[in-house]
């Protein structure tokens, strides 16, 4: 019994040091980004609260933990509390399988990517259960538009990981990783790599296809009626899955933990460094491609998901296999 | 212990869900409990090992069909008295169908008796290697197949549905993107007190 409680204990705490980090750099992606929109548009961005404005995050949540919770009168009221927690949740359960470095992971389990593709296709739920619970006109129609444009955009990220398997051999992240020890597949798969940071913009519903809270015409989309921490659980999970998708753009395409080179001074540092420079590197394009784009319009958003990158994706498919295939490339 | 303890719990909380699936009053509580029905199934099946098959259900079903359930319905404007009416006709149909599939049960648990060779099968390798082996291989036809008839269901379904409206406009993309800065704006010179000639 006692070693069963010690393996818990190691579990939970385990857990915590996925969870509290993940928190943590969320707090801090909200300030980066406000910094990062201010540097290009030429203002300063936070610096009041703390050292350059670095606290502004915290002070922000503690802002929106001490104000009211609304309920609005004709929601449905446990699934307009559940749909937050839902989407809190599946952000962070996504993190049980990515491997920081090779040892340091916390389940390590055979398909790992498609566990991670299945809890990013759940995230869908609770925006559309946001959507329908507030029972108000302008978060439906931000919950419409997300589903369509999730599913739309799950089939291209869908095959770009399948044409990364086809040159792994395995469904295991760490395998993943490991086999791109000697070249990155951001290199030969070039294409599909800019394909599934599109996408995956488009799937944590990012600015330019940040549609579903687009101000403009749905005031706030599906998270209008909600307030105080249930609106933060909405945030909070938003910039999670931002840092999902570029952990998985860093393991699929980016070599993981390995560094660019395997040379001396490179190969002493690490691996978590490098994991952590290159999910970086992604989140200031996420930021980057925020304050360059304007917002783009429903049809072609979906243009782009259905007649663009389906029909391209499907044929980088092709070729990669029959390219493996004539060659002998083919993982065992 | 602990696999028959999580099975027999997995197992409640499905038939308790698809009962909910049945009597829930309101149509989008019923798609969310169907959800809820398909998750206990993905984890019966990665206990007894098949994590392929749990995981391809979940992708498949909750990922992307019951958000379409869900779609269509919330869209709905359902009376529910005539919904819970209409219940009672399809009781004999269902009951047919029950029976089929308890049939179908009792023929594969009682009468195949090959349980042991197929346990060792399902131990000896990956599972995700030993589908990949013989999909594409001797099961090569029937794969197929079943694309070609979900394709043709695709293709009926958007045949069925989709109208063309020659009253709606339509942006033409191609124009949009092909349209330059001087098709849409004139720089011209006008002399003081003469305006614009309209032409």
């Amino acid at each position: 019994m006692t070693s069963l409680s010690f393996e818990l204990t190691i579990g939970i705490l385990k857990i915590f040091s996925f969870v509290v980090p993940v928190l943590v750099s969320v707090a801090l992606l909200v300030y980066l980004e406000r910094k990062v929109l201010g540097a290009v548009q030429l203002r300063k961005g936070p610096n009041v609260v703390g050292p350059f404005g670095i606290l502004q995050s915290f002070a922000d949540v503690l802002k929106l933990l001490t104000k009211e919770n609304l309920l609005p009168s004709s929601s449905n009221k446990f699934l307009f509390i559940f749909a937050p927690m839902l989407t809190l949740i599946l952000s962070l359960i996504a993190w049980a399988v990515i491997p920081i470095s090779s040892t340091y992971v916390i389940a390590n389990i055979n398909i790992g990517i498609l566990y991670l593709f299945a809890v990013s296709s759940f995230g869908v739920y609770g925006v559309i259960i946001a959507g329908w619970a507030s029972n108000s006109k302008y978060p439906f129609l931000g919950a419409l538009r997300s589903a369509a444009q999730m599913i739309s955009y799950e089939v291209s990220i869908g095959f770009v990981i399948i044409t990364v398997l086809i040159c792994v051999g395995s469904l295991n992240l760490i395998d993943i990783v490991e086999s791109q020890k000697n070249m990155w597949f951001a290199i030969p798969l070039l294409p599909m790599f800019v394909i599934f940071i599109i996408s995956a913009l488009a799937e944590t519903n990012r600015l330019p296809f940040d549609l579903p809270e687009d101000e403009a015409t749905l005031v706030a989309g599906f998270f209008t009626e909600y307030s105080s921490i249930s609106f933060g659980l909405f945030f909070l999970a938003e910039y999670a899955n931002m840092i999902l998708m570029s952990s998985l753009t860093v393991i699929l395409f980016l070599g993981g933990w390995y560094p660019p080179i395997d040379i001396f001074p490179l190969n002493a540092i690490p691996g978590i460094f490098w994991f952590v420079i290159k999910v970086f590197l992604i989140l200031f394009v996420f930021l980057w491609v925020r304050a360059t784009f304007p917002r783009y319009r429903y049809d072609q958003l979906m243009r782009l998901g259905w007649k663009i990158f389906l029909p391209f994706t499907l044929i980088w498919v092709v070729i990669t296999s029959a390219f493996l295939f004539y060659f002998g490339l083919l993982p065992n | 212990m602990f696999l028959v303890g999580s099975f027999f719990l997995f197992a409640a909380f499905l038939i308790t869900t698809c009962i909910f699936v049945i009597f829930s009053k309101n149509p989008v509580n019923s798609v969310l409990f169907l959800v809820l029905a398909f998750l206990n199934s993905t984890f019966l099946f990665i206990l007894i090992g098949a994590e392929f098959v749990g995981i391809i259900l979940a992708i498949v079903y909750i990922g992307a069909v019951a958000i379409l359930f869900l779609f269509v319905v919330m869209m709905l404007d359902i009376q529910i008295t005539t919904l819970m009416f209409n219940i009672k006709r399809y009781i004999p149909l269902a009951l047919l169908f029950a029976g089929i599939i308890l049939a179908e049960i009792i023929y594969l648990t009682v009468f195949k008796t090959s349980k042991d060779n197929l346990d060792t099968f399902i131990r000896s390798k990956n599972n995700t290697e030993q589908i990949g082996d013989v999909l594409y291989t001797e099961y090569f036809i029937d794969f197929q197949l079943s694309g070609i008839v979900l394709l043709l269901a695709m293709i009926g379904a958007i045949v069925l549905t989709h109208v063309y409206r020659p009253t709606i406009k339509r942006q033409n993309i191609e124009s949009q993107n092909s349209t330059t800065a001087e098709d849409r704006v004139k720089l011209l010179k006008i002399k003081s007190g003469e305006g614009i000639k309209d032409d």
